[in-house]
């Protein structure tokens, strides 16, 4: 016979000759009690063979929702498979909780069947399947832009160009400093990495020419798309889908009034027009970071400025801008196109912003590649 | 059980609000233990704000409240955990985590506080949920489940820890009657049966009748407690006749649609 008392429970283990174990808990058995008790029943009743185990209740004074899971593991026979085991003594209001939950609740529990999984190949096909869903619905959505583009832009009343002046404001004016700021930094990291590997030939001024080439054919267009996607593509994605998680959208279309003339034609417009300034912007001040390297360096201004006008053309202006304009068309898009796309639950926006921007970076990306090719291409 | 003499919750000159904007001020009541408390009021007049300074979400710009023998308001942050476990929350959404299943929510707080054997933790929360009436929707995911059962769910994680006390913030809105009845039930077996004290923020004037053993009405006007007693004694004996047109249902003025 053990006796243990924890904090406010007694545990009491008494070992009958015909092979019964009775086990009588008095006091408080609760959550902090009942590990104790746990501790000190499992290695003993584990270790023996036993037939018979009853549980005396009967002193509990107080008893709560772990102390009922304790007693109610004890008579699953889970800590004792071989014996029966009984609880017994319990106050009326427990025995009417302890009978709440029984073995038969656990085994219902128990064969329910858990989320299921997948096996690599299912896995592999559901991921393609799902990715070519989403490429037929971007190629749908883009019929559908191409569709209501040219008719509402030229019904004044429906175009709603005074949202299209709230978004050009938020993407694009809100975004100057921090546009600034990256675009002077990444023109200054650039002039000062690319000076010292060229000073080794003597041609440090060539900084001038690489830094202007860099930033108006490359970097500006990418900066500035790369920004709008960030800040902007993301937010029109999460404005749109938060619309659709608050059923807005469903009241759209129940007025007759289609989301994608109401909402989405609007923020192309700003995008696409907006997004050639930025790119210009942007280059000005990535220019203007180099250059300001290469005086620090100690070439005069007009020197610099020289190679700077020598090496970019206009026509390298122009795929600048005609860059901006597709990288902004891309990026207002696809932030739209992941709105309307947004699922319900709680995680839904949160997952079209993400989808959003992943999405216009790597869109952002090919139409790069695309037009370095046919830049090539027209030069030849 | 019944509901007892002894005082759980005590409120004492509470003033409540954002900054600037004064929302409640002078709100003064007592929960008693067992107690179906339920705070009602107009939309707008601060039912949920002044829940939010109960749990300590908010604080309250002035005033006390006492959870059993501490000053919630003024609990330094090591009573203020424990005196956390003396009460479980359930929002008006439901407020589930839904990265987790339900029987994984319900289980949180035993394996964030307690040493208990997995083996019993997964009993306690399967226990909570039958209780409820959720336990073949242990598995699921909260966005599985209907907004009734988010809400019984939502009651199984808050009485994980079996506190005792419940705050619900609108447990019957947007139920149909037949789930709203069932909530209700609910609420009642739980108070009777185990002596949990609740205090519920609703408008739903059906469920008050059914379970609240007193109401505190706020009014949005005077910025206060304006009515305190059983439903059924204030729709008849109110001296305000604000509270009267309340439990009664009329409206505040003469139809638009037909001014005379």
């Amino acid at each position: 016979m053990t006796t243990t008392a924890q904090h406010e429970l007694t545990t009491d283990i008494q070992a009958r000759p015909d092979g019964c174990i009775r086990v009588v808990l008095c006091g408080r058995l609760d959550a902090q009690t009942a590990v104790g008790c746990w501790n000190l029943l499992e290695p003993k009743l584990g270790a023996v063979k036993i037939k018979v185990l009853e549980v005396d209740a009967g002193g509990l004074q107080f008893c709560d929702g772990a102390g009922l899971a304790l007693l109610r593991y004890l008579n699953m026979r889970k800590m004792t498979p071989s014996a029966t085991v009984s609880v017994l003594g319990l106050e009326p209001e427990l025995e009417k909780l302890f009978l709440g939950f029984t073995f038969d609740d656990y085994e219902a529990f128990r064969s329910t069947a858990g989320a299921k999984r997948h096996s690599l190949p299912e896995e592999i096909g559901e991921s393609v399947s799902l990715a070519a869903a989403d490429l037929r619905e971007q190629v749908a959505f883009l019929g559908n832009i191409v569709a209501s583009l040219p008719p509402t832009l030229i019904d004044r009343k429906r175009m709603r160009w005074p949202e299209v002046r709230r978004v050009f404001e938020l993407a694009g004016a809100n975004a100057v400093p921090i546009v600034s700021l990256i675009s002077v930094l990444v023109g200054v990291i650039i002039a000062f990495e690319s000076a010292q590997p060229l000073a080794q030939f003597g041609a440090q001024i060539y900084v001038a020419n690489m830094i202007g080439l860099v930033m108006v054919r490359e970097l500006g267009p990418l900066l500035a798309a790369i920004l709008l996607a960030g800040r902007s593509g993301s937010a029109f994605a999460a404005e749109i889908g938060t619309m659709k998680v608050n059923e807005e959208l469903n009241a759209l279309e129940t007025l007759g009034l289609d989301p994608m003339r109401f909402l989405v034609v609007q923020r192309i417009t700003a995008g696409i027009l907006l997004t050639p300034l930025l790119t210009f912007y942007a280059t000005f001040m990535g220019v203007l970071g180099g250059v300001l390297i290469t005086l620090s360096l100690g070439f005069p201004l007009t020197l610099v400025f020289h190679q700077l006008t020598s090496s970019v053309h206009l026509s390298d202006v122009a795929l600048g801008g005609a860059k901006g304009i597709v990288f902004g068309a891309i990026v207002s898009a696809v932030g739209c196109l992941r709105g309307l796309q947004t699922q319900q639950g709680p995680s839904a926006v949160g997952i079209s912003t993400t989808r959003a921007v992943v999405t216009s970076i790597l869109l952002i990306v090919i139409a790069d590649a695309v037009f370095s090719i046919l830049f090539f291409l027209l030069k030849k | 059980m019944s509901v007892s003499q002894e005082t759980i919750i005590t409120v004492r000159d509470l003033k409540i609000g954002y900054a600037e904007k004064v929302v409640l001020q002078n709100v003064n009541f007592q929960v008693r233990r067992g107690e179906v408390l339920v705070i009602l009021g107009g939309s707008g007049c601060g039912k949920s704000t002044l829940l939010k300074n109960l749990i300590g979400l908010y604080t309250p710009l002035a005033g006390q409240v006492w959870i059993e023998e501490g000053n919630f308001i003024a609990a330094k942050d090591s009573e203020r955990l424990q005196m956390l476990r003396k009460f479980g929350v359930m929002y008006q959404s439901g407020a589930l985590f839904g990265s987790m299943t339900v029987l994984e929510n319900v289980r949180l707080a035993l394996d964030e506080f307690t040493a208990l054997p997995e083996p019993v933790k997964e009993l306690v929360a399967l226990a909570k949920l039958k209780l409820v009436g959720l336990g073949a929707a242990a598995r699921r995911m909260p966005s599985e489940l209907s907004g009734g059962m988010q809400k019984r769910a939502a009651i199984a994680r808050a009485m994980a820890l079996d506190p005792r006390i419940l705050f619900l913030d609108e447990p019957s809105a947007g139920l149909d009657p037949v789930t709203s009845a069932g909530l209700d039930l609910l609420i009642k077996e739980l108070a009777h049966h185990f002596g949990i004290t609740f205090v519920i923020v609703t408008h739903e004037l059906a469920s008050i009748y059914n379970i609240a053993d007193r109401v505190i009405m706020l009014d949005a006007r005077t910025q206060t407690v304006i009515a305190e007693g059983k439903p059924a004694e204030l729709r008849d004996n109110a001296p305000d006749p604000w509270v009267r047109r309340f439990f009664n249902r009329e409206p505040d003025s003469a139809s638009a649609v037909h001014p005379n």
